[in-house]
């Protein structure tokens, strides 16, 4: 190929160099908030925020498979579950009753995402077959098979009535369940919510570049020709197949991230469901994680954030807002925090469906095309 | 065509032109034979127009070619390589590049980030080298990316780079499919009906441009157009089909004497014709 290096970079036009610097600006004013807020915010409504960065990992795994890859799935609760078990088999010492390696943390961590993936990968040669709802409904049944097989291996996933405990992540010198502080920022004691709290942040941005690193790149560009053209695909050199089963592997991985998060959200409780439509990884979730990649746009990262902020944020801030004393005046009617978000993301779906199809995400290209303009 | 062809070539000499030997294939849906033993080669570096009346098969033939149709009989060879030995992601590159007839435009994404698939077989790279950025992911994707804008300007899309490709007229969206096929380095092109829905002056242009790719860029081109117009005027050779047969396979002049093939094209009308299969 012949190259001209003095020749301008046509593909980056001049304007680059200024978006770049303002993105540039945005993420670390973005950054420096994030990381102020667990000196101003109190413990709850932390807790409400890790909740939806761990909605939103696991809301970006799924989001690229059926926004940019164009493969349905309601398993994404599925992989969530499998990536808190595996965490808590590597990462814990395990016991008389437990299955654990007691892995260094990290490692567990890493490995926890790594076997997700894998798993979301044996999956492969079903969600290459089937398409669209087909393949949805085929991927629910997995939902069931984890809530069978977590009830049937107690060893492995923890009973359902008490679980099994996993360690927090620890950094050499720095112990995200850190019990007895001693490190201080603006006066404030950086206990183990303020750590998980930064970690949590962390993992989500780390999830979203990662993602836009793939997504703008050749990776992207054949799970978005595979999702419009699978002949046209294959002409341009793109193995359908194979760009299928990476993007499940992908999306699952995410899934993975998201369910060791959950793990450490729960304070390192790893407890099955004890029912399969009802918990933490049934049916209902694997239907929230579709609702936020609905509302936040199909296939836009930054929209997944934001619908986890709705469907995983909403149902948690609403009794805060409501103050702890008038609890009991909420609960007694129909209409708990948790009914009130439905109904609030059940119209949102339709509304955005029957009128902004591309979510929040278009919503906001829309606006920024008026400002332009 | 104001942009520079020169350096939006790779000299000639680097690709190795081969020529494509179609060699009596079939293609069978169901009961009807959509190709009935055809035969044909395009010589390297030539413009070889295959045409005939809606439903002849030039559609299946490029199918047939770029592998998403299978064949009931026959081999299509590409030098020494035959077509039917690689899976069809494999076939791009082989050097075949394919514009579409029915626009194939992913239309949400920019018109680089279009072009820039063809490069998917010359380029290496899976998620985690691009999740993680890695430096020579990044050098080869901007390296890439020049060469792809390059192309577009070839094309005369250039200036729309950053825009979806849906948002692009018609004429300029056939014109991103063909930067997108040409992106794949082919050293053989098929293009599908490349001047439909375009007017007069339009057809010119496209007429002027797929000379413009054989002259700076060496390759052969299989061309399937109605516009008879454009194809006699650029043409080296022509091959006709009609009900999935071979009718003709000559130089342009001798083709548009013959009497069977101006029988197809006058008959085309006739009712008789769409009952018989
Ligand atoms: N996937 C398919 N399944 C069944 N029949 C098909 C398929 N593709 C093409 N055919 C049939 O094969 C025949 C040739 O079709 P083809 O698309 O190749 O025609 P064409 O020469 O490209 O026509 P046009 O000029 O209209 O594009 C037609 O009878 C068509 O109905
Ligand atoms: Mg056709």
């Amino acid at each position: 190929m012949s190259e001209t290096v003095a020749a301008p970079i046509t593909a980056r036009p001049a304007g680059a160099r200024k978006t770049l610097l303002l993105k540039t600006i945005g993420a670390l004013a973005l950054g420096v908030v994030v990381f102020l807020l667990p000196l101003y915010l109190s413990s709850q409504y932390l807790l409400v925020l890790m909740w939806v960065f761990t909605g939103a990992v696991g809301a970006m795994g799924l989001t690229m498979l059926i926004g940019q890859a164009g493969q349905l799935s309601l398993a994404h609760s599925f992989f969530v579950l499998v990536g808190g078990v595996s965490y808590a088999v590597y990462a814990s010492p395990g016991d008389k009753d437990t299955i654990g390696f007691g892995l260094p943390t990290l490692l567990a961590l890493v490995l926890a995402v790594v076997t997700t993936g894998l798993v979301g990968a044996l999956f492969a040669p079903i969600s290459g077959r089937l398409r669209g709802i087909y393949l949805g409904v085929a991927s629910l049944s997995l939902v069931f098979l984890g809530f069978w097989l977590a009830n049937q291996l107690p060893s492995i996933a923890g009973s359902a009535s008490s679980g099994r405990y996993a360690p927090s992540l620890k950094l050499p010198g720095f112990d995200f369940g850190e019990q007895n502080p001693s490190l201080y920022v603006l006066n404030v004691e950086i206990g183990s919510a303020e750590r998980s709290f930064w970690l949590f942040a962390a993992l989500t941005a780390l999830a979203y570049v990662a993602g836009r690193g793939a997504l703008s790149g050749r990776v992207g560009r054949g799970w978005r020709a595979v999702r419009d053209n699978e002949a046209m695909a294959t002409v341009m050199g793109v193995s359908v197949v194979r760009q299928k089963a990476t993007a499940f592997a992908v999306s699952s991985a995410y899934a993975g991230l998201a369910g060791v998060m959950v793990v450490w959200w729960y304070s390192g409780l790893m407890k099955p469901d004890e029912a399969v439509d009802f918990g933490t990884y049934g049916t209902t979730v694997a239907i929230s994680y579709l609702a936020m990649c609905v509302i936040g746009g199909l296939g836009s990262l930054g929209g997944s954030i934001l619908g986890a902020a709705i469907v995983f944020g909403l149902p948690q801030l609403l009794p805060l807002l409501n103050g702890s004393t008038s609890a009991g005046s909420l609960s007694g009617t129909a209409f708990t925090p948790v009914v009130i978000t439905n109904l609030i993301f059940g119209a949102l779906i339709v509304l955005i469906i029957m009128f902004e199809p591309r979510g929040f995400a278009g919503l906001g290209q829309r606006i920024v095309r008026l400002v332009r303009r | 065509m104001t942009a520079t062809p020169a350096a939006a070539s790779p000299p000639a000499a680097t690709r190795n032109v081969k020529p494509l030997q179609i060699e009596d294939i079939s293609v069978r849906f169901g009961g009807i034979l959509a190709l009935d033993s055809v035969s044909f080669t395009v010589a390297p570096g030539t413009i070889h127009a295959l045409i005939g009346p809606n439903g002849a098969g030039k559609s299946t033939c490029f199918n047939a070619i770029t592998r998403i149709y299978p064949l009931a009989s026959g081999r299509i060879l590409l030098g020494d390589n035959d077509l039917a030995s690689v899976p069809g992601h494999r076939i791009a590159s082989l050097g075949v590049g394919r514009a579409f007839q029915n626009l194939a435009l992913v239309d949400s994404a920019t018109v680089i980030d279009n072009v820039m698939l063809g490069r998917y077989s010359l380029t290496k790279g899976g998620f985690l080298s691009y999740a993680v950025r890695a430096p020579w992911t990044m050098k080869s994707e901007r390296r890439h990316a020049d060469r792809a804008a390059e192309i577009c300007d070839f094309l005369g899309v250039g200036q729309h780079l950053h825009r979806p490709a849906g948002m692009l007229s018609y004429g300029d969206q056939k014109r991103v499919d063909i930067a997108r096929a040409l992106a794949v380095e082919p050293t053989i092109l098929l293009l599908d009906e490349p001047a439909a829905g375009m007017n007069a002056s339009e057809t010119a242009e496209m007429s002027e441009l797929i000379r413009d790719i054989r002259d700076e860029l060496g390759i052969s081109i299989l061309l399937v157009e109605h516009d008879m117009g454009l194809v006699m005027g650029i043409a080296d050779r022509v091959t006709v089909l009609d009900f999935g047969r071979r009718l003709a396979d000559d130089v342009p002049a001798a083709v548009q004497k013959d009497p069977e093939v101006i029988r197809a094209y006058l008959g085309s009308d006739d009712d008789e014709r769409q009952e018989t299969p």
